[in-house]
């Protein structure tokens, strides 16, 4: 990793842990040099300008169920009940995350593209930013409520946990977003978990139409993805109103030969 | 702010020590000592059960079972075999057959030592849109994307790149761009929003007997001479670049700010550096020879070293890997030369520049016949100079059949345990 990329990695991490993470009690006696991590993501720092809106299209590449979910003041609530039927960018993380890769980096995107849409209210209106902890047993409705106040949101961010184990695994296994605790060789919890930062785009339909993890989780690359979608949103007939292929069309067959510059993207 | 402490100081230490270096890079990477190594098979009419199977072999130098098989799987039949990788979250690793196009997920996560086939994907050719023989498998966040060689209706060079999600439903199919219509390898570099596709030819020739191929004019024009570079993002090809002779291999450089990557051409025997320019488009032009052009040495597999020193290239007709010192990439240059065997294919270094892998199989009917049909897996030692035996496994005396691409596997990278001290 470069310095400059090292830098900005760091500070948008900064944003997300300048308050005490709590770590691990065992974890603080233990020289970070000495832990073997038994795996490493690598880190990049987006160096290019995202396509321009609209230019692209976003394949639909599954599509989620409606979970419950707790909100940061308690009240039970889902996931679709949180989207409202827009657009919408969910994010797992845990609060005590210390992997500046993971959870943090997610935090400090989300902030960016909370403030990008603050500054866009047309467009604010029509995104929700949804952060799920994968940590219930630490990270309840009041923790959540802990970290909605450092983060400040100024459009619709969405700090929730659920009610435990019952209620979390379905969910990340609906998303497929695998996470397990890591433990010590004598078995007890480090207070960490393995898990690789995903970063899940829904559309209005709650589909998934991009999955991010930390090569290309750049705030102006999710925007554009945001705006994208919903310029697709409004080209297409209100349900039932014609028969046009929408995203989940699968395929044709291949371009007849002589066919001029890259066939369109099969979805 | 000691947590912050802990993060930088976390950051700053070098974290993968083990694992290899052309997969992708959104791909966890298993940091010291592999225990596995993970060889997709093609199975061999009268060599064991005669199936396609993905073997795996112990290589931890403190096993006790060090260089020997420890498990094999088969699906059952014939498939040609070829290639395969993990997903992205590295619990279950795809491969593939370039024959009849079925796809094969193994678990290896539940265990490591004992791969388990979960799925099958039998559709891909219907899923596609008539897209046959899949190659590369290379991760993407929540998906696989499978570049391929050929297609239904003619089973010539045009083909595309098919993305599934993990659970192995069809996402979608991008049709290589007109003029540059064959396909081969793929491979992202993030940093750049860049993607590199490469071209090798259609399921005609890739299925032919090799001797018969190269005696038929005709049949070796339909090679590509093609590489791609496009928008990844958008999935869109934004130039073409002329590469004769089939470019196979694609190796980004894996250092911050060397925007380049590396491939050779199979029939014109040359090392190519595709470089960005100052304008942000790219260069491809040929750097080096690959041994003597004439003699058609066929390169086959390349693997670059992590500090992107080292080129270790692979020659199939004269079973040699040269290892070339592309510190400066565009003038490669020889500094060890080995025989590895009467024919060799894959070559696979760690991270950690300590160890590297070989298997010998091209293609079923292109892999040399009699006693040069060596079929093997071997391992060597790599100190920066030579490079030094470690072990060796013959396939066909252990009934396996024709080994050919190779990922590695750690134990504990699946326990999901923190290591206090090591």
């Amino acid at each position: 990793m470069t310095r400059r990329a090292f830098a900005a990695l760091l500070a948008l991490a900064g944003q997300a842990v300048a308050a005490e993470v709590a770590a691990p009690a065992r974890l603080r006696g233990v020289d970070p040099t000495a832990l073997g991590y038994t795996y490493a993501v690598g880190t990049f720092v987006p160096e290019y300008a995202p396509p321009a809106v609209g230019s692209y299209t976003l394949p639909v590449i599954q599509t989620v169920g409606d979970h419950p979910l707790l909100d940061a003041d308690g009240r039970p609530a889902t996931l679709f009940a949180l989207k409202r039927g827009e657009v919408a960018v969910v994010a797992f993380i845990y609060t005590t995350c210390v992997e500046v890769a993971g959870c943090p980096l997610g935090n400090a995107v989300l902030k960016r593209i909370d403030a990008a849409l603050a500054a866009e209210p047309s467009l604010a209106r029509r995104a929700q930013l949804i952060t799920v902890s994968f940590d219930p047993e630490r990270d309840t409705p009041a923790r959540m409520a802990e970290v909605r106040a450092l983060y400040h949101p100024s459009a619709s961010w969405r700090f929730v946990t659920t009610r435990g184990e019952a209620e979390l695994r379905p969910l990340l296994d609906d998303f497929g977003q695998p996470v397990a605790k890591l433990r010590f060789a004598d078995g007890r919890w480090s207070g960490l978990f393995r898990h690789v930062l995903k970063v899940f785009l829904l559309d209005r339909e709650n589909r998934v139409r991009n999955v991010y993890s930390v090569g290309f989780l750049g705030p102006e690359l999710v925007l554009n993805d945001v705006r994208t979608l919903l310029r697709e949103a409004d080209a297409s007939p209100p349900p039932g109103a014609g028969c046009l292929a929408s995203p989940t069309t699968a395929v044709s067959a291949p371009p007849p030969a002589g066919a001029r510059g890259p066939s369109p993207r099969r979805r | 702010m000691r947590a912050f402490a802990l993060i930088a100081v976390l950051l700053a230490a070098p974290l993968a020590r083990g694992d290899e270096t052309c997969m992708s890079p959104y791909m966890p990477k298993i940091t010291g000592q592999e225990d596995y190594v993970y060889v997709w098979t093609l199975g061999v009419d009268g060599v064991g059960d005669g199936s396609d199977k993905l073997v795996t072999v112990a290589a931890n130098p403190k096993a006790p079972n060090y260089g020997k098989v420890v498990s094999s799987v088969s699906v059952g039949g014939r498939h040609e075999a070829h290639h395969g990788d993990f997903t992205d979250d590295r619990r279950f690793f795809w491969a593939g057959g370039l024959d009849d196009s079925v796809l094969y997920v193994f678990e290896v996560a539940a265990d490591p030592a004992h791969p388990k086939l979960v799925r099958t994907i039998d559709s891909f050719v219907r899923d596609t849109g008539g897209v046959v023989g899949p190659h590369t498998f290379f991760a993407l966040p929540g998906r696989m994307l499978v570049s391929a060689l050929s297609n239904e209706r003619d089973q010539g060079g045009r083909t595309a790149m098919v993305t599934y999600n993990n659970d192995g439903k069809f996402v979608e199919t991008v049709w290589m761009p007109d003029k540059a219509e064959y396909g081969y390898d793929v491979r992202v570099q993030p940093r750049l929003n860049r993607m590199l596709t490469s071209s090798f030819t259609g399921r005609q020739n890739y299925m032919r007997d090799f001797g018969a191929l190269v005696a038929d004019p005709e049949a070796m024009k339909h090679f590509g001479s093609t590489m791609v570079v496009w928008d990844f993002h958008a999935r869109k090809a934004v130039q073409t670049l002329e590469v004769p002779g089939a470019p196979l291999e694609i190796r980004w450089a894996l250092q911050p700010r060397h925007n380049y990557a590396f491939t050779t051409t199979a029939l014109t025997s040359k090392i190519w550096l595709v470089a960005q320019q100052d304008d942000g488009s790219f260069r491809a032009a040929p750097v080096a020879d690959i041994g003597d052009p004439k003699k058609t040495p066929l390169p086959v597999d390349i693997s670059l070293s992590a500090d992107d020193r080292f080129l270790f290239v692979d020659t199939f007709m004269d079973g040699t890997c040269r290892v070339y010192d592309v510190s400066d990439p565009r003038k490669p240059r020889v500094v060890h030369q080995q025989r590895i065997g009467s024919q060799v294919n894959m070559v696979s270094e760690t991270w950690d520049g300590e160890r590297v892998y070989f298997t010998s199989s091209l293609l079923a009917n292109w892999d040399k016949k009699g006693k040069d049909n060596e079929q093997f897996l071997k391992a060597y030692g790599w100190d920066g100079k030579r490079l030094s035996p470690l072990f060796q496994v013959d396939f066909l005396a252990a009934g396996l059949g024709r080994p050919h691409i190779m990922r590695f596997g750690q134990e504990r990278f699946y326990k999901n345990q923190i290591f206090e001290g090591s």
